[in-house]
């Protein structure tokens, strides 16, 4: 089965071009351009892997990180900033984020970390 | 959105004004040079004009009077001197009547010997004669034989040496028996209760060459005159003897000066009163003569005042130019050090605005990457993907957008980083306003949740500033009303015309200042920011900016509710509205 990805980012281009390259290998990719769409999305659907982006109008990542956890708590959260703050991202392990990556990212690492969350979805989802 | 830059911007509808900075600078230094000159040079030329007029009147009356006293000393000294020779003649006389060679029965040839003697004392005498009581001349000696035996008793000296008490007699000039003008002199001595009389005469020449004699001063004639005002001893080129001297004797004082005048010269008289007989000796001397020395001594101090004069004028010229000059360096150091303040306070706030900068540069970045990474997965035989040249061509014009936007981010850093010479050009303040905000500031804010609203007055005319320093005074206010929103909130900016000044007013949302703090916010270093946001140096420089353009910057802040910051800036119209 298809590891279902939500990407958030208020870049459309970025998020499209991500989508494309994650599409063909494999993932079930939905876009969604605010937190406000995001959380919509997850409160009518099912994902395994958010792709969060941290700084956007609206609702930042933060925020909607939280929201969406209330919404579903397994669902695994990859913050994903412009930003290289480390400490951010600390903090937000700490905050239970699952993990984090860096803009502008290599394909391959962000394909590893979705099939590395993915895993760690199914693993809750058994023990649940 | 497109943050490339706009080469038509502001700055091209911007004109130029005909006069820059550093020329008015130079103007004011020239009037401030030319008033402290002018005005010190006043101070200083009306005490020292008034004193040295005061002292040239002063002086001239002390040396007019000194120059009369001179001349009354040197009239009474010549009459002491004349009253002394007549005495020298009695006394002659006198001495004659105790010669071993007289005796009452004296011989002509006795009196000619005794004649010889009397020339050897002097040579002003001319004869000799011995007059018995009768007043016959019984013995005569000297160059006028007729008046051998001549009976004197009917002339005027003899009676008075007879009758009166002196027992001397000193005649004024007068012809007598010879014909010749005269002085004579007689003494008389009773032997055995009869008078004899000595009698000599003076010749007038040698007695003017004995004056004459005396007399050393320069250009000082003397002369004398008897009670009638007649010339007895005078130089040819005065007078005669016998002639009225125009110099009426003062009777009134026993010895004075005057000044008369005399064919349009000024001539000053002294005079001093003989006590031998009744003469006053005149000494007269012209007064360019009499005040030559005074004139000379006058024409001295007044070169020395004048050189004073102009010795101060100079150091005062001098002195004033050293002070404007150092005055005009160190004003000219001031503002070059205010520049480097400003460029350095710029690139500090490209510091503290690095992480936006970051996260505006990677996001590029990220689609730059992503993108191409769609191309190379059209190109992976594993994924087996269709792919026409507009699918690649589609790709790649994201990419490009991308590069675009991430050099049109650089571009605007390097815009602002820049160390902009300074210049006074007519600018539009909305045009500033939006070349500061459109790019990166807008962008950055967006994503944390900031909005700008514009208020702009479409109707606000140019301002005469530097648009780079307004510029980033304007960005220093917005990055500051950036920094105090905490959360969602917004910044509005406004523009406004009101009696001769734009203002430009930006508002924020923010959780605003207390009082204490709204007292500090201009001093340099202080900073209400966590460590490391802020160096405390950008209100400051901005104030700094502002004022030296003639406008101010007033905060009007309330707690938890924002602040507003506006800057005013004064409008002056063009001087020439036809220079672009």
């Amino acid at each position: 089965m298809k590891v279902r990805v939500l990407l958030v980012d208020d870049e459309k281009d970025y998020i499209n071009s991500l989508s494309k390259q994650l599409v063909v290998r494999n993932f079930d990719v939905t876009a969604a351009y605010s937190g406000d769409e995001a959380i919509n999305l997850i409160s009518k659907n099912t994902f395994d892997v958010v792709i969060l982006d941290v700084l956007m109008p609206g609702k930042d990542g933060i925020e909607t990180f939280k929201e969406i956890k209330k919404i579903d708590s397994s669902v695994q959260v990859i913050m994903h900033t412009g930003h290289a703050k480390v400490d951010f991202a600390i903090n937000g392990l700490e905050n239970g984020i699952n993990d984090y990556i860096i803009k502008p990212i290599a394909i391959d690492e962000l394909v590893e970390k979705i099939i590395l969350a993915g895993k760690r979805k199914t693993i809750i989802k058994d023990r649940d | 959105m497109n943050s490339q830059i706009d080469p038509s911007s502001s700055q091209q509808s911007e004109y130029i004004a005909n006069h820059n900075h550093t020329d008015a600078t130079d103007q004011f230094y020239k009037n401030l040079r030319f008033k402290l000159t002018v005005g010190l040079l006043v101070a200083f030329a009306i005490p020292y004009g008034t004193l040295a007029i005061f002292f040239h009147f002063q002086f001239n009356q002390v040396l007019n009077e000194t120059g009369k006293l001179h001349l009354v000393s040197l009239s009474e000294s010549q009459r002491n001197t004349v009253d002394l020779f007549l005495q020298e003649r009695v006394i002659n006389l006198f001495s004659l009547f105790h010669n071993p060679n007289f005796s009452v029965n004296t011989r002509d040839a006795d009196i000619n010997a005794l004649l010889v003697n009397l020339k050897q004392a002097n040579n002003t005498f001319v004869d000799l004669g011995f007059l018995n009581a009768q007043g016959i001349q019984v013995n005569y000696a000297g160059p006028y034989s007729n008046l051998h035996k001549k009976n004197y008793s009917n002339e005027t000296w003899f009676k008075a040496l007879k009758d009166g008490e002196k027992d001397y007699h000193i005649t004024d000039i007068y012809l007598g028996f010879r014909n010749k003008p005269h002085f004579t002199i007689a003494v008389k001595r009773v032997i055995n209760e009869q008078t004899f009389i000595i009698r000599s005469t003076l010749d007038p020449d040698q007695f003017y060459r004995f004056l004459q004699t005396i007399n050393k001063a320069q250009g000082v004639e003397s002369m004398l005159v008897n009670i009638q005002g007649i010339y007895q001893v005078v130089g040819p080129n005065i007078g005669k003897p016998f002639q009225k001297s125009l110099n009426a004797p003062d009777m009134t004082k026993a010895s004075g000066v005057k000044e008369i005048k005399r064919n349009g010269d000024t001539i000053l008289v002294a005079h001093s009163w003989l006590k031998e007989t009744n003469w006053v000796l005149l000494v007269r001397q012209p007064l360019g003569i009499a005040y030559a020395k005074m004139h000379t001594t006058r024409r001295i101090i007044t070169t020395i005042l004048v050189l004073v004069l102009i010795i101060f004028a100079g150091v005062i010229f001098l002195t004033t130019n050293m002070l404007i000059n150092y005055a005009q360096d160190a004003s000219e150091k001031k503002d070059e050090m205010r520049l480097q303040l400003v460029h350095a306070t710029k690139l500090a706030s490209i510091g503290e605005m690095s992480a936006g900068i970051a996260h505006e540069i990677n996001n590029p970045l990220a689609i730059i990457i992503a993108t191409s990474g769609v191309v190379r997965d059209f190109f992976n035989p594993e994924f087996k993907l269709e792919h026409t040249p507009k699918d690649i061509n589609k790709e790649l014009d994201i990419l490009d957008a991308a590069v675009f936007r991430a050099k049109g981010i650089t571009s605007k850093l390097l815009e602002f980083g820049r160390k902009n010479t300074p210049r006074l050009v007519y600018s539009d303040i909305n045009h500033i306003l939006d070349d500061v905000i459109n790019g990166l500031i807008e962008r950055e804010f967006k994503v944390i949740d900031i909005n700008f609203v514009r208020k702009y007055d479409p109707d606000i005319p140019k301002v005469l500033i530097d648009p780079d320093q307004i510029s980033q005074v304007l960005l220093n206010l917005v990055n500051n009303a950036g920094d105090a929103i905490e959360g969602p909130g917004t910044i509005t900016l406004t523009t406004k015309y009101e009696s001769d000044v734009v203002k430009i007013m930006i508002t924020d949302t923010g959780k605003g200042m207390s009082i204490d703090q709204l007292k500090q916010i201009f001093i340099p270093f202080y900073t209400t920011k966590e460590v490391g946001k802020g160096t405390g140096l950008g209100l400051g420089i901005s104030l700094n900016i502002i004022e030296s353009m003639g406008g101010a910057i007033d905060v009007q802040s309330m707690e938890r509710k924002g602040s507003t910051f506006m800057v005013s800036l004064k409008h002056q119209l063009p001087r020439n509205e036809n220079s672009i």
